[in-house]
Formats: structure tokens, sequence, C-alpha cells
């Protein structure tokens, strides 16, 4: 939705850019401090001889730190699909230490291990994989295929704050404890250890230090990349010189570009990739965490580093990842690939596939701060189909509450919602409204009264409800980390307690970092308590995921189990993918901010969240008519697709701009409508892989150095190149087409619009006009298409569908197609189609991949267009699954394509073909 | 002529067809019927460009690239469906209406093949089309009675006013001339007024200068003294930390003098020496100083006198400048009156602007006899004067008048200086046609000028436009629109802001009761 806005702009003077000042920097923050202090070199850590457990799937020993004799436990075990996990813990804490919950979908599953030691290293193997402890420095060294790929604490900057009890005040008071003799432990060396200052705001800090830290070094990398969100290149840069990358979910106000800081979400999932191998670390910890990058030449210029490696000069250093987390255990993932997509799936195995959306969630979204009232809500639908442009769902922003708080309406702006809803779902349209985690502290307000009377709120430090601003003014913010505070806001989303609302209401969950406008850094104070006695501190970035799991459980519940949920969050933490979509906040209406979208929807696809999408258009600011229509195009072939903007800027509905540029907006939409089969059955995919939906090119094509880190072009699943225009005036794009091998052996590619042919390995500079979106088919795929667009996605169920055949060199091509009922739940009944197509010897087939899935669909085949063939027949002939043949004419016959005119098959056939006839 | 006839006679045969729901004949325009028979078995695309199979139209697939062949399905993107809507009005959908569930047409008949359950209630609401035309008429013909006599009065108006200025034109000729007359005469006084006070005033001078450097001598005693007093560390230097612990000059109010306030103080310096801090640092302190002791009152007073009676530069600056507040409201005040006094003479100004008055020093008689003189000839001329500009701002009012623009026949004219009021449940919105468009918060508060009269948008006479009200705050200035459609009385129905600081009025009034104009409407 938007930042912190007036509130805080009414203090800052009025600049375009982020204020800096109120985030801090890793100098700024303490625990930063002391561990990027750390120099690499021998670390102090080292395994306790004669002190290793084997056991079926792990093992444990003791580690001890030479510098203070405290001691720590390691384990280490091996997880089916090419995984280790280690934990690292005190051995006897004074207090337990925080452990992550709710960020895995399951518990994992184990593998057996076979374990081997001598005086200097354990080995552990794990089928093709190996992990090497090494006793002395400790060191762990991960093998695949005897291929050293991952190694961690080789660098030796691990540091493992252990929990201590506060020195008296008379050392405490003490400035300056340089050359003092006796004995103060290194991090409290710094005065932040014990407490610490913010722009005046304390950080009493109960527990002293407690920061963990790990080197990971990936030797078989030429590029790192993930840990999202940050507004920056897909590939990872080296931090040396400048802030680590930050993970602590924060609503900045109009946030910067190629910026290390932090944002609204955190995944602290980091990938490296090279031809030999791509592996990650899940760093799993939900507290404020930095990430220092290196090894990554320092021009940030993955092409010279690759020039290099192909060179066999390549740096001495190979890229690593510095993890420093404020608290919490190091409980670290390694995902040993060996490809991008492998190591995708792993993450996702891990913490959760995105789940199938509802067709309309996919479809167009029209949001703005804010539709005033219900007539201005019935005039901009009206709008929409008095222009023909499909739009499925409307969205209210804060202003429809009454006061700002959540669960209510404001009735002299909205006197009928729920009739109102219905206008909507009559033409198939769906309402979505805002529902935030702050309460306005009110007395007549039902919410704030259930939470004060049952203690509902997060706690300060003196364990009373605490209480920041937001929206509403003075607020206060629901536990949602206690099962019995998420029931009840789950309880909050039922028809019987939120009457003026129905089963297909759409909710958005936004300024959940939690965004507090007078807080530290706009967020909560950090010596906050929650549920279990956890500081707010341990577990801050999961906040926002907690709110979901109530949301997701509260919208399931409230239609009996049988519609699939449409949540938007802002905040998001690893496993958000499960519950919500995610768009990456309050970006502005700059070209740069176009450009940006791609790159910050990759990093968040690759770390399993491929629900993504920006404000189109832009949320600050104004966009011209050129960037409005640049920007709808972009976004038309990104997952979420949801035009907004701020409450401050002009309208911007697409007739408000001249003809020539709605026409253009209307043109994208509707493309966008016309591949929503596409797109749906890429989503049903996602949830069966967990692979992303919008993946970087390295993903289809790893051995291609030059495509790694490319972030203006993408693939959709395996199919769709997508190389949008974001530039302003430009009349030519350069298109990458990528190497198969690594040399010049490429896939061909047809535009999708007029199917010309392109066979080449590099870069291609394309002409475009306005109405231009560079899309490129694979050729060897089959893609499915509704060419009948209504005024939304949801009137065009019915509707029949259109194969693109787009053949390869061996005049072969494959692909699938899903339907089924697109709302509710019943597809894991197994009621839904999932075709497999495939265009061989000049026939094209069809077949269930899912033998016992059955759905009744009126859908059938309107027509196929092939596409690179070089002969074209003189007729076709369908043969159903009753034997029946037909002959079918080819039409529209051109240099590269032809049609197979109205083959008229159902969907349901299970086993039809269609031969074409020279 | 036979043929014609035949053509004609199979066309209604055709139309009568159409309406049978044959499939083939679906959706058909009746206008473009013609096109749609048979010629050998075949159709030619309404663009010419393709030739298909006559069983090809409406067979749910799109053959034309123009959409002509699928009138009746939704299987061409740019089709279009005729629905007859017998009893109604016709209405033509785009195809992708057809068969999509949603019931478009009042007949039914876009939804012959699809889930939706469409009843026909064409004839309801075609009786219901008619009643609210019917009453629509009737409003319209009684609301153009008022407005004739809305633009009679108008026009009458128009003529009173046009009469009335050339009388002014006339009139403000002969005032000018008093004036003028009436002005030498008080000018000669005025020579013969100044000589004689000339020596007085030179005396009197004398005497304030004298009394302005004790002044500004105590001034700097002062600055000194307190320089002294703050110089915590005796070091001779004013710095930032000493000045940081007097809370006084915490300006923000915020419990702490921040590095920035106390920079402030030091004319943006760290520190400074004596005569830098008496210079450039105590202009800015010593308002502080007064305020913290109460004494602020005071000394607004006396900065006034000494504005108003020497030139600035004859000010010593460490003297007088420390009341820069109480100059700044002054600068203001002057500038608004200014403002106010915009139509006036320049001359007349200068010459009307009231001397303050000196303690009358005792004059000699035959100074008081000129004074005496004087004032009377200033008194004539300011009657004069006055008169004069009575008659100038009346005809400038009309001539503003006339310049606007109320209408083809001037029905919007009894508009003109009237006020209309719209309560919501934050605002009360007033609006006086052909001047301006205000808001006010209910509960009180100041008034903010929503746009001021500008211009009519289009050219029917049915929006205003209010421009260049009052700015918005990080945005532009506010304007207003307003709609006018056609009632027995004017008042605002609603008004809104759609967008931010961009206002909408919906008001109704007689004068928008044009028949003719509704023709129009009623062809687009």
């Amino acid at each position: 939705m938007r930042s912190i806005s007036i509130v805080l702009l009414m203090l800052i003077v009025s600049t375009f850019a982020v204020d800096k000042n109120n985030f801090k920097t890793c100098e700024q923050s303490s625990f930063c401090r002391r561990c990027r202090k750390v120099q690499p070199g021998s670390s102090p850590y080292e395994i306790i001889p004669n002190t290793l457990n084997t056991y079926a799937n792990h093992i444990t020993a003791d580690i001890r730190n030479n510098e203070n004799q405290h001691v720590f436990v390691l384990k280490l075990e091996a997880l089916k699909g090419n995984m280790f996990h280690f934990e690292i813990d005190e051995k006897s804490p004074l207090k337990p230490r925080y452990r992550v919950t709710d960020a895995l979908q399951k518990e994992p599953t184990y593998e057996s291990i076979k374990v081997s030691s001598t005086s200097s290293e354990i080995t552990i193997i794990s089928g093709r994989n190996k992990a090497v402890v090494f006793l002395s420095p400790f060191k762990i060294e991960f093998f695949q295929d005897e291929t050293l790929v991952t190694s961690v604490n080789s660098r030796g900057l691990m540091n493992f704050e252990h929990l201590r009890k506060k020195p008296e005040p008379p050392a405490g008071e003490q400035e300056g404890a340089e050359g003092d003799e006796s004995k103060i432990d290194p991090p409290e060396d710094d005065p932040g250890a014990w407490e610490e200052n913010f722009k005046g705001h304390h950080d009493s800090k109960p527990n002293g230090p407690s920061a963990v830290a790990l080197d990971f070094t990936f030797h078989q990398a030429n590029i790192l990349f993930g840990i999202p969100e940050h507004a920056d290149s897909f590939a990872l840069k080296s931090t040396n010189g400048g802030d680590p990358y930050r993970l602590y979910n924060l609503d900045v106000f109009e946030y910067e570009l190629q910026s290390t800081m932090a944002l609204y979400g955190s995944v602290p999932i980091i990938y490296g990739h090279g031809a030999g191998a791509t592996t990650g670390i899940f760093w799993q910890n939900a507290a404020e965490t930095w990430v220092d990058i290196a090894g990554i030449s320092a021009e940030q210029n993955v092409m010279s580093s690759i020039v290099n490696f192909v060179a066999g000069s390549r740096q001495s250093d190979p890229p690593s990842a510095h993890f420093m987390s404020e608290s919490g255990i190091i409980d670290t993932f390694v995902l040993l690939g060996s490809n991008p997509n492998e190591a995708f799936h792993q993450y996702t195995d891990l913490t959760g596939n995105g789940k199938l959306p509802q067709m309309f969630a996919i479809a167009y979204h029209q949001c703005r701060w804010n539709y005033n009232d219900e007539q201005d809500v019935a005039q901009v639908v009206a709008k929409f189909d008095e222009h023909d442009i499909p739009m499925d769902t409307m969205w209210l922003d804060i202003e429809y509450t009454e006061g700002k708080k959540y669960f209510t309406w404001d009735h002299t702006k909205f006197p009928h919602p729920v009739e109102m809803m219905k206008n909507l779902s009559d033409v198939g349209r769906h309402l979505t409204i805002i529902i935030d985690p702050h309460i306005k502290r009110d007395s007549s307000y039902f919410f704030h009264n259930d939470c004060t009377d049952k203690g509902y709120y997060i706690k300060n430090k003196d364990g009373k409800d605490y209480e920041g601003w937001c929206w509403p003014g003075a607020a206060s913010y629901p536990d949602f980390f206690n099962p019995e505070i998420r029931k009840y806001y789950a309880d909050q989303y039922l028809l019987d307690n939120f009457k003026e609302s129905t089963i297909e209401t759409g909710i958005w969950n936004d300024m959940n970092e939690p965004s507090v406008f007078n807080g530290p850094e706009i967020t909560m104070l950090k010596d906050n308590l929650h549920y279990g006695g956890w500081e707010h501190r341990d577990v801050h970035n999961l906040y926002g995921q907690m709110q979901l799991v109530g949301t997701y459980d509260g919208l399931v519940r409230r239609s009996g189990g049988s519609l699939r949920p449409f949540i938007l969050t802002r905040a998001h933490f690893a496993g958000t993918q499960r519950y919500a979509g995610v768009w990456t906040g309050d970006n502005a209406a700059e070209w740069s901010h176009l450009e940006m979208s791609i790159p910050m929807c990759l990093s968040l696809s690759v770390s399993g969240i491929s629900f993504c999408g920006a404000d189109v258009g832009g949320f600050f600011g104004n966009p011209d008519g050129e960037l409005f229509y640049r920007w709808n195009q972009a976004g038309a072939f990104q997952p979420f697709f949801r035009g907004h903007a701020h409450i401050d800027t002009k309208r911007r509905e697409p007739w408000l701009f001249p003809e020539d540029v709605k026409l253009v907006v209307r043109d994208a939409i509707r493309k966008r409508y016309s591949y929503l089969a596409f797109w749906y059955t890429m989503f049903y995919e996602h949830e069966r892989s967990g692979l992303p939906i919008m993946r970087p090119m390295l993903s289809q094509y790893p051995l291609d150095k030059n495509a790694y880190a490319l972030d203006d072009q993408y693939m959709l699943s395996d199919k769709l190149l997508v190389r949008p225009v974001m530039q302003k005036g430009a009349s030519k794009v350069d298109v990458y087409f990528p190497s198969k091998n690594g040399e010049k052996q490429g896939d061909i590619w047809y535009d999708i619009d007029d199917y010309r042919k392109i066979e080449r390995v590099g870069v291609e500079s394309v002409s475009v006009n306005s109405y231009k979106i560079p899309v490129y088919q694979r050729g060897g795929t089959i893609i499915p298409k509704k060419e009948r667009i209504r005024r939304s996605a949801v009137l065009m169920q019915d509707d029949p569908f259109t194969l693109i055949v787009a053949v390869d060199e061996n005049n072969t091509a494959k692909g699938t197609l899903y339907i089924d009922d697109e709302k509710t739940f019943e597809y894991r009944q197994g009621k839904y189609l999932y075709l497999d197509f495939e265009f061989k010897d000049g026939v094209l087939s069809s077949r269930y991949i899912d033998e016992t899935a059955k759905f009744s669909t009126k859908t059938w085949l309107e027509r196929v267009v092939i596409v690179g063939l070089n002969k074209t027949p003189t007729s076709a002939t369908l043969r159903t699954s009753d034997n029946k043949s037909t002959q079918l004419e080819i039409i529209d016959v051109k240099k590269t394509s032809f049609v197979i005119r109205k083959p008229g098959v159902s969907m349901m056939d299970n086993t039809w073909s269609i031969t074409l006839n020279y | 002529m036979i043929a014609n006839i035949a053509v004609f006679i199979f066309f209604l045969g055709f139309l009568s067809e159409i309406k049978s729901d044959k499939p083939i004949l679906r959706g058909i325009n009746p206008q473009k019927a013609q096109l749609y028979i048979s010629k050998n078995d075949k159709f030619t695309c309404f663009d010419g460009k393709k030739v298909i199979k006559y069983s090809q139209l409406n067979d749910d697939f799109c053959d034309c690239a123009d959409g002509s062949d699928e009138p009746g399905t939704s299987a061409c993107v740019n089709g279009r469906f005729y629905c007859i809507n017998a009893g109604f009005k016709p209405i033509i959908i785009p195809s992708s209406r057809v068969n999509d569930g949603v019931c478009d047409c009042c007949d039914a008949s876009d939804e012959y093949f699809s889930n939706a359950k469409c009843i026909n209630n064409c004839i309801e609401l075609g009786s219901a089309d008619r009643i609210r035309e019917k009453q629509q008429a009737e409003l319209l013909k009684s609301g153009n009675q008022v407005r004739l006599e809305m633009a009679q009065k108008g026009k009458k108006k128009k003529e009173e006013q046009k009469i009335r200025m050339s009388e002014l034109e006339k009139a403000r000729e002969q005032a000018e001339q008093l004036k003028e007359e009436k002005y030498k005469i008080k000018d000669d006084a005025e020579i013969l007024e100044n000589a004689a006070l000339d020596v007085y005033k030179q005396a009197d001078e004398e005497e304030k200068k004298q009394k302005m450097e004790l002044e500004s001598e105590a001034n700097r005693n002062e600055a000194e003294e307190t320089f002294r007093k703050f110089d915590s560390n005796a070091n001779g230097k004013m710095e930032i930390i000493e000045l940081q612990t007097r809370i006084m000059f915490d300006k923000d109010r915020n419990g702490v003098v921040e590095v920035e306030e106390a920079r402030y103080f030091l004319d943006e310096n760290d520190e400074l020496d004596l005569e830098g801090f008496v210079t450039l640092a105590w202009p800015r302190i010593k308002p502080f100083l007064m305020l913290d002791s109460g004494l602020f009152k005071a000394p607004k007073k006396e900065g006034d006198e000494h504005i108003d009676d020497e030139d600035d530069e004859s000010i010593d600056a460490a003297g007088d400048e420390p009341i820069e507040e109480a100059e700044l409201l002054n600068e203001d005040e002057e500038h608004h009156h200014g403002d106010d006094d915009a139509d006036y003479d320049e001359e007349a100004e200068g010459q009307q602007e009231d001397q303050p008055e000196p303690p009358q020093p005792q004059y000699d008689e035959e100074t008081q006899r000129l004074i005496h003189l004087a004032n009377e000839a200033r008194n004539q001329y300011d009657v004069t004067d006055r008169e004069f500009r009575e008659i100038d701002r009346e005809l400038s009012d009309i001539r503003n008048a006339l310049e606007k623009d109320f209408g083809p026949e001037e029905e919007f004219a009894p508009l003109n200086g009237e006020c209309f009021s719209f309560e919501d449940r934050e605002y009360v919105y007033k609006l006086c046609p052909f001047d301006k468009a205000v808001q006010q918060p209910r509960n009180g508060g100041a008034e903010t000028r929503l746009g001021t009269w500008d211009s009519w948008k289009g050219s029917d006479y049915r929006q205003m436009l209010y421009a260049n009200g009052a700015g918005c705050w990080n945005g532009p200035s506010r304007s207003a629109i307003v709609e006018l459609e056609c009632g027995l009385d004017t008042r605002i129905l609603s008004v809104s802001e759609p967008n931010r600081c961009e206002y909408f009025y919906k008001m109704q009034t007689p004068a928008a009761c044009s028949t003719t104009r509704l023709e129009i409407h009623d062809e687009l």
C-alpha cells in the first residue's frame, strides 16, 4: 500500500528519497559491528576430540571456543533430496535460545549416513553427497560426487556469542575498555552489547550479546543470488566497502534502488551457481540479519569474473557469504543442487510450495489508495466495461474502514458493502480489502477490547501492552505467535463475525513488518515480549508470516474449507509462499523502478515466493503515458498484476490517459488474459514442483555464463522468454538469446506476436513500437491460450482453448494444460484435468497425465497454431477417443505458421490426436 | 424499382427470420441484414478480404478478421452482437458478452447457451423508461419556463448594466476633473505648511538621534553582559555546547536543545567571539531572552514606531534588529494592506497615508494657520477622491460582470451574486456561481478556497470550472468542477473529491433546463 507516509513526511522535509537516517547501518548496529570485526583467518572454534556421537541419520559433536572455553553442540544430519542440515547451539545456555518455527512446511525427511573419523576430521557420507567436518579449526566441507561445492567457516568468521550474566555496574561503567587487563569478553568491549540507543529509542537488551555468525564459501560459483528483499540487482554484489545486505522487515518510505538496505521482507536463502554446480544455504533465523558478500570482483562485474574463470585465471577467492544474526542459534540447511532448478526445488521442499490461487487472482487487479465510496467503485468498474478492458478485482485501501478499525466499514462512504460485492461478483469480479495488523486503541472497538481483556497484545519489556503509532493513531499489535490469538484472529474473518464480507472477499495484509510510525526504524522495539517469553528481537522477521497463518486459516474456514484464499502481504519470510502473494511494496513512478520489478521478483521467485508483482505504474508519483503503458506491458507478464497508486497521485485509470495510451494498456491487459490458461497451468505446476514461475535465465541455461546475471529478461516456466521494454523512448531493445551448452548451440525462438523465427545465440536488437512486448516462445513447447477476452477471467471459464505449438529443430514440441473449477479445493480430491500435449512426426496428441483425475468441463479446442514447420499440410485429421475422424481445414497460412481450424474436440476427451495431411 | 421492391420484401422476411432465433442469423444488426444474405452459399467478410462458406456464419469460429462472420457468437474478439430488445431499446454489445453468464440484453438473447437464467424484462424496462422519459420531459418543460424567466432577468440586467455603465463613465470623467482641482489646492497648501513645519522637524530629529544612540549602547551592554553570562567556561568564545544547556533555545520545544538549534543562534557558526556574538548572534538571541522573561510585548510596539518613523538604514543594526518577528509581522500587514487597495491610485495612496502624530510641539500662530488651511484642503480632496473611487469600483464591477459568460441566453446571470451551501459529514461546501467555491470544516476553522470562477468547460454550458484555489500540501492548487443538471430550483446535490484536491460539485438549476440542449444530448 504505502509507507509511513504523511505522518512521517510532515516531519521530514519533502525530498523524494529514502531518509537513510531513519535506518541503521551495520556500524550503528552493535551486533553487526561486533560480527563484522571478526577477521578472516584461523577460527578459535574447534571440535572437542572424542565427543562424536553417531546415529542413523545424524551425528553430534561438541565445539569449544578456545578463547573463552565456552562449549557448543554441533548436530549434522542428512536429508532426502541431496541436502544436509546442521545446528550449532550452546551446550548448556543460561536460558534456551530461540529456534525458528513455522518456516518449514513440515519435518524434513532424513537420510541414512555412513560416518568415519580420523583424529583431524569426521566424514559423513549420504548417497552421492559427503560432508567432512574438520576438527581444528572447526570447518565443514560439502562435496557432491567428490567435488567440493560449499564449505562452512572456511574463512573463520564464525562467531557465537554465548548468553552470560550482565557484568556488575562498576565494570560496565568504565569507558573505553581498551587496554583494560581485567579480561572482558570480546562482545562486551562494544558499548552496545548490553544496551543500545538509536534515534531516541532505547533497547534494554536484558540478555546482552547473543549474536551468531558464520561464513559460507561457494567453491564452484560464479554468481551468488537470493536473500530478498532488496531493491538491487539479481546478482549479489560484493559488500566490501559498503554495508552488508540487511534482512530486517522494515517499512521503508520511498526506498532507494541499488541498495543493500533492508526492505519489507526477509528470506535468508542464498544460492551460488556456476557451470559445475548450484548450491544453496538456507540460514534459518528470524532475527535481524546482515549478509556480507565477498569474492565477487569489486567492479561487481560478473562478466569479467566469468572471463577470468574461463581463462583459467579466476580470482583466488571463490564467492562467499557471511551471515550475521542478532540472536537465535546457527540453524542451516545446505542444498546441494546440483543444478538451479534442483536447488530451488530443495528449498521449496523444505519451506513449501506456493498454492494454486483462484483464477481471478492471477488476472488483472485494480487498486488505488483509495476508491472513495461505493459510487466511485461502481463508476470505475463501469468504465472498465465501457472501454472493454478486462478486470477481475477491485481493491479498497484503508479508507473503507470506520476510523482505521479493521473488520468495520465506514458506512457513510460504503453503506452497502455486501451489495457492492454482489454487484462485482455478478460479473465474475472480486473485491479485496485491506486488513492491517495494528489495532486501534479505542475503547469502542471490540477487537481492541477483546485483545486488552484477554491479553492478546504484544507486551513491552515491563509486561504492559505495547503501544505504538500507526494509521489509526495509537495502536497495539496482536501477538500472532500465540496459537490462541491466531485462532481468535482467524475467527474474525468468519462471516458470523465479519458480517459485511463474503466468502469471496480477498484480504490484503499490509504494514505487517510490523510498521510502527514512532518506533525505532519505523518498527517495533526489540525488547518487546511475545508468547513464550521470546523477545521481539528473536522473532521479528517472522511476525508478518504469523499474521498470514491466521488470515489463511480464517479464510479457509470462512468458506467451510471450499474456496482457496486470496491474500496479499507486504512482509514476508521463508515459507510465506504457503499463504500469500507478495508485492514489492511502495515503489515509485520512475523508469528505474519499473526495471527493478524484475530483479526483485526474480529474487523472490528463487526464494520460494513465485506469486510476486510490483505496483504497476509506480505507487508514488505520477507516471506519464509511456511509463504507464510500458509498466502495464511488463506487469502483464509478471505473476501478480495489479495497478496501484498513492492517495496523493493523480487518478490513473487507463481511460484517463490519451486514447492512444489507453489502447496500448488495453492491449497489454488483454494479452495477459489471453495467456491466463498458461499462467494457471504454471501456477498448478508450481504447486506440484515448487519450481519458480518467473525464472532467471540461468535456470534453463545453467552453462551460459553470459546469462547468469541477466535481470532485464527472464523465463516464464521453461517456455517463454520475456524482455519487456523498460526504457523511455526506446525504439529498440536488446534481447539475449542464450546458449544451451555454453557455446554456440541455442534454442529456436518464435516471437509470440508474428511467429518470427529467431535462431541465434547472443544479443539481438529488436525493434519495438508502442504496442510491442518482446516475448518469445521457445521452440519445442506447446502453450495453451484462450483468445476470447471477456470482462473478467471468471467469465472465460467455459471458453475454448487455442494451442500454440512451436517446434524445435526436430519438429517436435511438448506442453501441458491444467483445468479445474478455478476456485475451490476440489482439485485436491482429483477433480481436475491435467493434459499432456505432444507434437511429433506431424501428429499432435493429447493424453491425461493423471489418469485418475477427472473434471467435467465445457471447454473445447478452438484452434491449433503450428509454428515453425517448413511444410504446410493440405488438411488435418482429428481422431477422438471414440475412434471418430474428422477432416479439419488448414487456414491462415503464413511464412512460419498455419492454423488448424476448429478441431472442436472436448478437453475432456482423454486421447485425441490431430494428424497433418500432406 | 421492381427489383428494389423484391429485395425489400425479401428483406422483411429476412428480418423476421432474425427474430425467429435461427442460429445462423443470430445477433445481426438489421441495418446490416442485407449483407448476410447468402450468395451462392457463400459469405463475404465485410472487409472483403475473405469469402467463406455460408454455413460458417455463426458457427462459433472466427473466420473474418473484422468479426463480421460471427455476429451471434463470442468467437470474434472484435465482433458485435445486436439485441433487438423488443419493447425497449435495441443495443449493440461486444461479442465477448455473448454467453458469458451475464444477462446484458433485456430480451435475454445474448445468453442462449449459458448457465445464466435471464428473463425477458424488456416490456417492464420499456414502460419504466417511458415513464422516466415523460417525467424528464415534464421537468424539462417546467424547468425551461423558469429558465426563460431567468434569461429574461439576465438580459434585463445586462441592459441595465450597459446603461449604468455609460452613466458611470460620464460621472467618472466629472469626478476625476473635480478631484484634480482639489488636488492642486491641497498641494499648494501643503507646500506652505511643510516649509513652516520643517523648522520644527529638524529639531525633533536631532533629539531622536540622540535617544537612539543611547539605546544602542544599552543594547550592546546587554549583549556583552549576556555573552559573559553564557560563556560558562569563560574562554571568550560562545560555543554550541554552552547554548545547549539553556532550555530557552529549544525552538521546537521537544525538550532538548539540539546542535542545529544551538547553531541557529550562533548564526550557523560553531562558535563566536564577543564581536561576532554581538553582531551576529545577539539579534537572534534577544527575542528569545525577552520571550523567556515575558518581555516580548513591549519591544514590539517600540519596533513599530521605529519602522514607521525612520528609514531602516538609519537604525543601528545591533540596536534594533532583535525584533525580527515583530518586524516581519508588520511587513506582512503592510503587504496585505497594499493588496486590498490594489484598485486605488498609487498617488492617492501616498497622500492618504496618515502621518503619525508626534507629540505636538507648540507651533507659532502663522504655522498653525497654515496647518489649518492644509487640513481643510486635504479634507476636501479626500471627499472628491472617495467619490471618484466609488464610481471607479462600481464601473469595474459592471465591466467584470459584463465580461462573464452567463450562457447563450443570459440564463445563468441571476445566479451571479448568489451563494449556495451543501453540508456533508465533515465540511460545509459553498458555491457562489461565477465567483468562488469554498470549503469550511463543520466544526469551525478557516475557510479554504477550492477555486475561483475560471470558465465553462466545453461549449454546452454543463460544467463550470473554478480554478486556482488554495495550494495543496505537496500538490497542485485546488480546483472544482461544477456539473449542472436541470432542476426546478437551484441547489447543490453533492460534492466529492474524486482526486486529491480536485472537487466535484453536482448542482441542479432551472438555468440548465434547455429543451434544445436535451435533444442534442439524446441524439448522442
